[in-house]
């Protein structure tokens, strides 16, 4: 598939010594939803804005769709939306002003003007509010309407940043739906930044995570998530009655027993015990569940509930951000 | 094409602070308040002071075009403070990235402040006039002072963005701007002559932009004497120029 964003060892250095970006490169597919993800002050905004033809990069190469972002930055403009991080609106007017004024500076044609404005506000459910001033909107319906702004000209790539920054969930939602619809109808390549992992994982096609300005890991939630462990299985054994009085060393052998057949079993990474629960990692449960219960059956073992657990983008996130590695919460110790 | 889309990118910042107005029309009106008081009380009041040399024109006349330039003027000045906002929020960085070069910014919003300023002399026009003020009954005079209050409120527009895109902060702005509007007012001819003043605020006086303006403005509307207005005009066209040009090439540096 062509590629929207192309970025070679991007680096962008403020004022000779914050190193923002330090040697960035992805790609981005054409018609796809592609999230950068990373916590504060990674380099976000900074390889926005610089996609954005606001700001220099000091080394390297970006490119959208063929135009130097750099040295081609008028023909670039002509072709994308963007939405800032902060509010963008003008507040002391109303909604759809807002839009005419948009659609006069990139010169939508007379004619197309108001078709083009009250489309913009349908994509983004804004009709009923488009002649209110600004200063009125809910912060919901403020992002929509900047939206609404930047998909005016019909973009090629959409541009945001933290589309949904200090949303509630059904405001994000509903921001969510309409771009996922309008993305539909016209192909848009969408990129935006965010540190909401659900937000990356339920909605982007692909996942970039960014790091003290450097990429650490790309690829789909689903694939970001795989590379961390394939799953966790709990299982909670059952009380047999010889150790519920007096603890003996007993009952604890026999448990060291257990875990080192399990943990020679195929498919099976690791496994520990804990306060009577087992935690398994394992590549994949539906096969290495049915192996793991008959080990536990031979051994006269009998199971209270078994509980499966699978890795979110957090911690991912928080293993490539680099920031704890999240061991604990991740499920090993899963159940007490 | 370039071209094409700053003009258009120009004429969208007039309509946008166009509809502003016309949703805030209070601000017009208060701001009109002031430069009023200045006539009915401080012409009317100094009147009976004889000793200003006004070549026989009474002392509220001979103000009116220094009051209705300070008014107008005290808009653009402080008109930096809109683009200090708009950094702050996200609106320039979003403008930044529309297809149109960053002069067509910067001269768009000097030309809407401009409009702005004449709106703001039409309202006070006519109270001039109930206040016993006798105006010249010229209308290509009156246009002509109505052209030049708008240059001159235009490059102090630009001078208040070039001042924005240095001082990045409100505080540090409003500061400025507080430093700048009082000199800017006293040491012009809109209250007294030149030759009245001590010679160094003399030629302070002689580099104020304001000078020339009232200097044309007064010579239209209120004395008839037209002598200096082309030069009043080389003056101020020569201001705009510069400023315009300065003003769009620090503007670049207002978002890094
Ligand atoms: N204009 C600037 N001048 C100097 N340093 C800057 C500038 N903008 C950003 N930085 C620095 O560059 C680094 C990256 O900032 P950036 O804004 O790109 O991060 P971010 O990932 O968008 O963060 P956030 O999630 O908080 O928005 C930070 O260390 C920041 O302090
Ligand atoms: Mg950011």
């Amino acid at each position: 598939m062509a590629s929207a964003i192309d970025i070679r060892q991007l680096t962008k250095v403020y004022d000779g010594k914050v190193n923002a970006l330090d040697g960035v490169d992805l790609t981005v597919k054409a018609a796809s939803i592609f999230a950068l993800l990373g916590p504060n002050g990674s380099g976000k905004t900074t390889l926005m804005r610089i996609l954005t033809t606001q700001i220099h990069p000091t080394m390297g190469l970006a490119r959208a769709f063929r135009y130097d972002v750099d040295k081609d930055d008028d023909k670039v403009r002509k072709i994308i939306g963007y939405v800032p991080q902060e509010m963008s609106v003008w507040t002391d007017i109303t909604g759809f002003e807002n839009l005419l004024i948009y659609a006069k500076i990139y010169g939508v044609s007379s004619l197309q003007r108001k078709k083009a404005i009250w489309d913009a506000l349908q994509n983004m459910g804004l009709e009923d509010v488009a002649n209110g001033p600004v200063k009125k909107y809910s912060g919901g319906m403020i992002r929509r309407l900047e939206i609404a702004c930047a998909l005016l000209i019909k973009p090629k790539i959409l541009f945001l940043d933290e589309p949904t920054l200090g949303l509630d969930p059904s405001a994000r939602k509903a921001v969510w739906e309409n771009l996922r619809s309008f993305k539909k109808e016209y192909g848009t390549t969408v990129f935006f930044n965010t540190h909401y992992m659900d937000e990356a994982d339920l909605y982007s096609d692909e996942v970039a995570i960014i790091n003290q300005g450097k990429i650490v890991k790309t690829g789909t939630a689903s694939e970001l998530k795989r590379s961390l462990h394939g799953e966790i299985i709990s299982f909670c054994l059952a009380n047999n009655g010889t150790d519920s009085m007096h603890p003996s060393t007993a009952p604890l052998r026999q448990d060291l027993n257990i875990l080192t057949k399990i943990r020679a079993l195929n498919f099976v990474n690791d496994a520990t015990v804990h306060d009577s629960v087992m935690d398994v990692a394992v590549e994949n449960g539906e096969i290495a569940m049915p192996l793991i219960i008959d080990v536990l059956r031979s051994e006269g073992i009998s199971l209270q509930w078994i509980r499966s657990t699978r890795p979110t983008l957090d911690d991912v996130f928080l293993k490539y951000a680099g920031m704890r590695h999240m061991q604990d919460q991740s499920g090993y110790h899963y159940g007490i | 094409m370039a071209f094409n889309d700053s003009l258009r990118e120009m004429f969208a910042m007039i309509e946008l602070e166009m509809r502003r107005l016309k949703h805030d029309r209070t601000e017009i009106y208060t701001r009109a308040v002031q430069p009023i008081l200045w006539l009915a009380v401080y012409g009317t009041v100094m009147s009976h002071v004889r000793d200003i040399p006004t070549n026989g024109i009474p002392y509220i006349d001979y103000i009116t075009p220094g009051v209705l330039l300070q008014s107008t003027i005290f808009v653009s000045v402080f008109y930096g403070l809109t683009i200090v906002w708009e950094r702050e929020t996200g609106i320039l960085k979003r403008l930044l990235v529309a297809p149109a070069s960053r002069y067509a910014t910067v001269i768009g919003r000097a030309i809407a402040s401009g409009v702005r300023a004449v709106v703001q002399a039409l309202i006070i026009f006519p109270v001039a006039i109930l206040l016993g003020v006798k105006f010249i009954a010229n209308p290509i005079y009156i246009l002509a002072a109505f052209i030049m209050l708008f240059m001159v409120s235009g490059g102090f527009a630009a001078l208040s963005i070039f001042v924005a895109s240095l001082m990045k902060t409100r505080e540090r702005f409003m500061g400025i701007g507080q430093a700048m509007i009082m000199p800017l007012f006293f040491a012009s001819n809109a209250l007294y002559p030149i030759t009245l003043m001590p010679p160094f605020l003399q030629s302070i006086a002689v580099l104020n932009p304001l000078t020339y303006a009232v200097d044309a403005v007064r010579g239209l509307m209120i004395s008839g004497d037209v002598a200096n207005v082309p030069v009043d005009f080389m003056a101020v066209i020569a201001f705009d120029v510069v400023i315009f040009i300065v003003a769009s090439i620090s503007f670049r540096k207002i978002i890094e």
